[in-house]
């Protein structure tokens, strides 16, 4: 039986997966496409966190929420003069595909003219531990498992309480007939990449103060998101947090047992589940 | 024996029964019109017959061979063609364009002696050329031969679709709602292509809304409602039993 | 016949000149550089055909990198590690490479669709992985170095591997001729159109009676064996194969190659596509700062993307071009160009 730590921790990873995967699955719904620059959304976040702190020390919540603004928008930007382009109609999903992976290397490669390669500490954010009986667990931590329930409430409220929320579910259900109600879905779709870029972003900033932050740490993020939602089933919200938890759990434990999760493995679990229950846990089935 | 036995065919969609012990014969040469409300399950037997679907329970039989469960193209090539109602074009293609992709049936030769357009596969290519060419006559698309498919009316693309089912040499016929979204003239000049068909010997199966076409064309219909045959027999007859006028009351008139 | 096509005997004619001129380059240049890029050009031409051919079929595949590295691998282990020759070892690379297709393509191409280009990428990343981890065959991230190809000689000519890269190049054109004929022939055929059928609409398409699953996998296989082909002349010619050559970026690297060129005509597009974003990658890899690279070349491809109007690439252009030339005023108003590659 792993020791606590490794279930915080455990917990912690999930959290993130669970978020990032969440707003991958939301632009998946609605654009139809998977962002393969979502991880990059993750970097630049934790980037503008770092960036706000120690430049110009913003306090935490508020950079972090300024990072969810700044890289929404940019993800905004991003939706309306590359991916509505690509996505008319006339245009194969080979353009919008490619599009995301040109820009994935292309954020990557802007980050590390911009920022440079070094990695980038944020532990000063948020010291110190809570001390807990026979285990600690330090508040940066904390503030992550937090941060993680007040977004996904948030998500609750927003998507099942407000206009904009139902306005999404329609357009992720059924684009025609809701666009017959007024829904526009051009600026659904708009509003919707926003806060999925947001998320990620917020995701990367909540952790910059774990682990450090580096052009390059978007890949993994990457990966597991999508990990996440090939377990949780790719039209999925619920299976995004459901794989999302079920990930951060696996990845952690494993990593207790094997000393490293070996990504052969993580690409090897992508295959073998798209092969026998492409569906995922929560996804439609196929015909 | 018939040629096209449907035995206690079922489909589920989970609780849902599109389709309930259905039993059905249809007999080799006959026109048989397929009627009923919406939702009482006409398109999706045609489904399971064409093998987009697979029955939930029963069987299909098509001239002693046990084809449901079969691959769409397996029933295809068997001589059991369909039209759809929607999703009819390929998307980007011009007209001529899209019957010789769809001409596949058509040719006799092989794969690998049209990549090396051998001298059979090139008379082979002409006479399914000719082919095309007689059938976008027939149905009056041969002007727009160059033109992009989805570029047709509506009833015309409907048109191209059964030209489109014509080129892949049918035995078995299956029409889903030809006439929808068609003017009377067109109308009418499906019903009189669909009295040629069958004179030619194909067996046609065709989903139809409209009572006076059903009644011009159909040697024997079978009415179904929620899944269910409720009634089966010569058009005269059927359409006045009490059954079917319940079924119908609200929708369609005589 | 007495009527003169020229319309289609002009561009002809300047095709059969450019391919020419190509071929007698090395007279004009002894360059070892600008030889080398067409010899590096040419090969990824023949992974974005490969590529392209998938994608008639309606499929993405992500990970096409990765029959390179399969082929390069093969070739270099038989050669280095039991001795083989290199031209059967050559011959086995792409068997080996087509085998391999042929055996995912019946597993994984009965999903397709989106799921099937995810299994793509990861097959790629799990292939790099591989010969990263498996230190004893590949010698992981160092490498393996094939050994050069014996010097031939035919009736009074040596033609030495050793020498330069004349001989490479000389064989780069006799693989692309072979792989641009067979993918051509293939293209126009009717099987060429089914491949399109199935793009344009799987559905209907498999009503009209065209087997699905057997045409994707012969694409994919046919495409696995010159994919093969090129990986292992590549390393040859590069004289080394490391796991990173062949990832994930370059997979993305021949769809972009495709994009560019241009999917309607698969020798020509491709071919346009590979010289161009090769040597552009070339150019920007000599630039002293580090990632810039990344950034201009995602940067060039999402904005060649965005201009090249719906659905063309610059081989489109061509077409276009000899259009605006022979065109009469009076003429018969045609059609918008058909996005169907099909005759």
């Amino acid at each position: 039986m792993p020791p606590a730590e490794i279930w915080i921790d455990g917990l912690v990873q999930s959290c993130i997966y669970m978020t990032m995967a969440f707003g991958m699955v939301l632009v998946f719904s609605i654009l139809g496409i998977l962002n393969w620059a979502h991880g990059q959304f993750y970097m630049l976040g934790a980037f503008v966190v770092y960036y706000a702190i120690t430049a110009a020390g913003i306090p935490f919540p508020i950079s972090l929420l300024i990072s969810g603004v700044v890289v929404g928008g940019l993800g905004m930007l991003v939706e309306k003069f590359v991916i509505e382009r690509l996505t008319s109609p006339g245009y194969g999903m080979l353009y919008v595909t490619v599009a995301t992976l040109a820009l994935m290397f292309f954020f990557e490669g802007a980050a590390g003219m911009a920022f440079g390669l070094m990695d980038k500490g944020l532990s000063t954010v948020l010291p110190g531990v809570l001390d807990l009986g026979s285990f600690s667990v330090s508040y940066q931590k904390i503030a992550v498992i937090i941060f993680t329930l007040v977004i996904m409430i948030s998500m609750y409220i927003v998507l099942n309480r407000t206009k904009v929320g139902l306005a999404i579910r329609a357009a992720a259900q059924e684009p025609v007939a809701a666009s017959l109600y007024g829904i526009s879905v051009g600026r659904v779709s708009l509003i919707v990449m926003g806060i999925g870029c947001a998320l990620a972003a917020m995701a990367g900033g909540i952790m910059a103060p774990v682990y450090t932050t580096n052009p390059f740490m978007g890949r993994i993020p990457m990966i597991m998101s999508l990990l996440a939602i090939i377990i949780g089933g790719l039209g999925s919200l619920t299976g995004a947090i459901v794989g999302g938890i079920i990930l951060g759990f696996l990845n952690s434990v494993i990593a207790y047992h094997l000393s490293y999760v070996s990504e052969f493995v993580l690409f090897l679990l992508v295959i073998i589940i798209l092969l026998v229950r492409p569906q995922g846990l929560f996804g439609a089935p196929l015909k | 024996m018939p040629l096209l036995e449907l035995n206690g065919l079922t489909k589920l969609f989970g609780k849902l029964a599109a389709l309930e012990d259905i039993d059905l014969n249809v007999e080799e040469g006959e026109v048989l019109g397929i009627v009923g409300p919406n939702g009482s399950g006409k398109t999706t037997m045609i489904n399971i017959i064409s093998g987009y679907y697979r029955p939930t329970r029963g069987t299909i039989f098509f001239n002693g061979e046990k084809i449901s469960g079969l691959r769409p193209d397996q029933i295809a090539s068997r001589g059991i063609v369909r039209t759809f109602q929607s999703n009819v074009l390929f998307e980007g293609a011009t007209v001529l364009e899209s019957m010789l992709i769809g001409s596949f049936l058509q040719y006799k030769t092989k794969d690998w002696q049209s990549i090396l357009e051998s001298k059979a596969y090139k008379d082979d290519h002409e006479r399914v050329v000719g082919r095309v060419i007689e059938l976008l006559k027939t149905f009056d698309i041969f002007n727009d031969i160059f033109l992009p498919a989805a570029g047709l009316s509506h009833g015309y693309q409907r048109m191209l679709g059964i030209a489109m089912a014509l080129i892949a040499n049918p035995k078995v016929l299956l029409l889903d709602e030809p006439t929808t979204g068609m003017n009377h003239e067109e109308a009418m000049f499906v019903v009189e292509n669909i009295k040629k068909i069958s004179e030619q010997g194909v067996t046609v199966l065709v989903i139809e809304h409209n009572m006076k076409i059903v009644l011009n064309i159909a040697t024997r219909i079978v009415v179904l409602n929620f899944g269910n045959k409720i009634a089966e027999g010569k058009p005269e007859e059927v359409i006045n039993k009490q059954e079917v006028i319940e079924a119908y009351l609200g929708t369609e008139t005589i | 016949m007495p009527y003169f096509d020229y319309k289609t005997l002009i561009p002809r004619t300047v095709i059969g000149v450019l391919i020419a001129l190509f071929v007698i380059i090395p007279v004009f240049t002894t360059n070892v550089i600008t030889i080398s890029i067409f010899i590096s050009s040419g090969i990824w031409a023949i992974a974005v055909m490969g590529f392209v051919l998938i994608l008639r079929t309606g499929q993405f595949s992500m990970g096409q990198a990765a029959f390179m590295a399969l082929g390069a691998y093969t070739s270099a282990i038989l050669t280095i590690k039991l001795g083989m020759p290199f031209w059967p070892s050559f011959l086995l690379a792409g068997i080996v490479s087509g085998i391999i297709a042929l055996i995912i393509g019946l597993v994984v191409l009965r999903v397709g669709g989106i799921y099937f280009s995810i299994i793509t990428l990861a097959f790629g990343e799990v292939v790099r992985i591989f010969a990263q981890q498996m230190e004893g065959i590949t010698r992981g991230a160092r490498g393996l170095i094939p050994p050069m190809p014996p010097t031939i000689v035919l009736g009074g000519f040596e033609i030495n591997f050793a020498a330069g890269p004349v001989p490479y190049y000389y064989f780069m054109i006799l693989l692309v001729a072979i792989t641009a004929v067979v993918f051509w022939r293939i293209d126009r055929s009717r099987m060429g159109g089914t491949f399109s059928s199935m793009a344009a609409n799987q559905i209907l398409a498999e009503h009209q009676g065209i087997h699905l699953m057997k045409y994707r996998v012969i694409a994919f296989t046919i495409a696995g064996v010159f994919t093969g082909f090129a990986g292992a002349y590549y390393a040859n010619f590069l004289s080394i194969i490391t796991p990173l050559m062949f990832g994930l970026w370059q997979s993305i690297q021949i769809m972009m190659m495709s994009i560019v060129g241009g999917i309607s005509s698969i020798v020509g597009g491709a071919l346009i596509g590979a010289t161009i974003l090769y040597t552009l990658g070339i150019y920007l890899s000599r630039l002293p700062i580090f990632n810039i690279q990344y950034l201009l070349f995602g940067a060039a491809v999402v904005l060649v993307l965005l201009f090249l109007p719906k659905g063309t690439g610059l081989v489109d252009l061509w077409g276009k071009f000899w259009h605006k030339v022979f065109r009469e005023p009076e003429e018969y108003e045609m059609p918008e160009e058909s996005e169907m590659a099909v005759e």
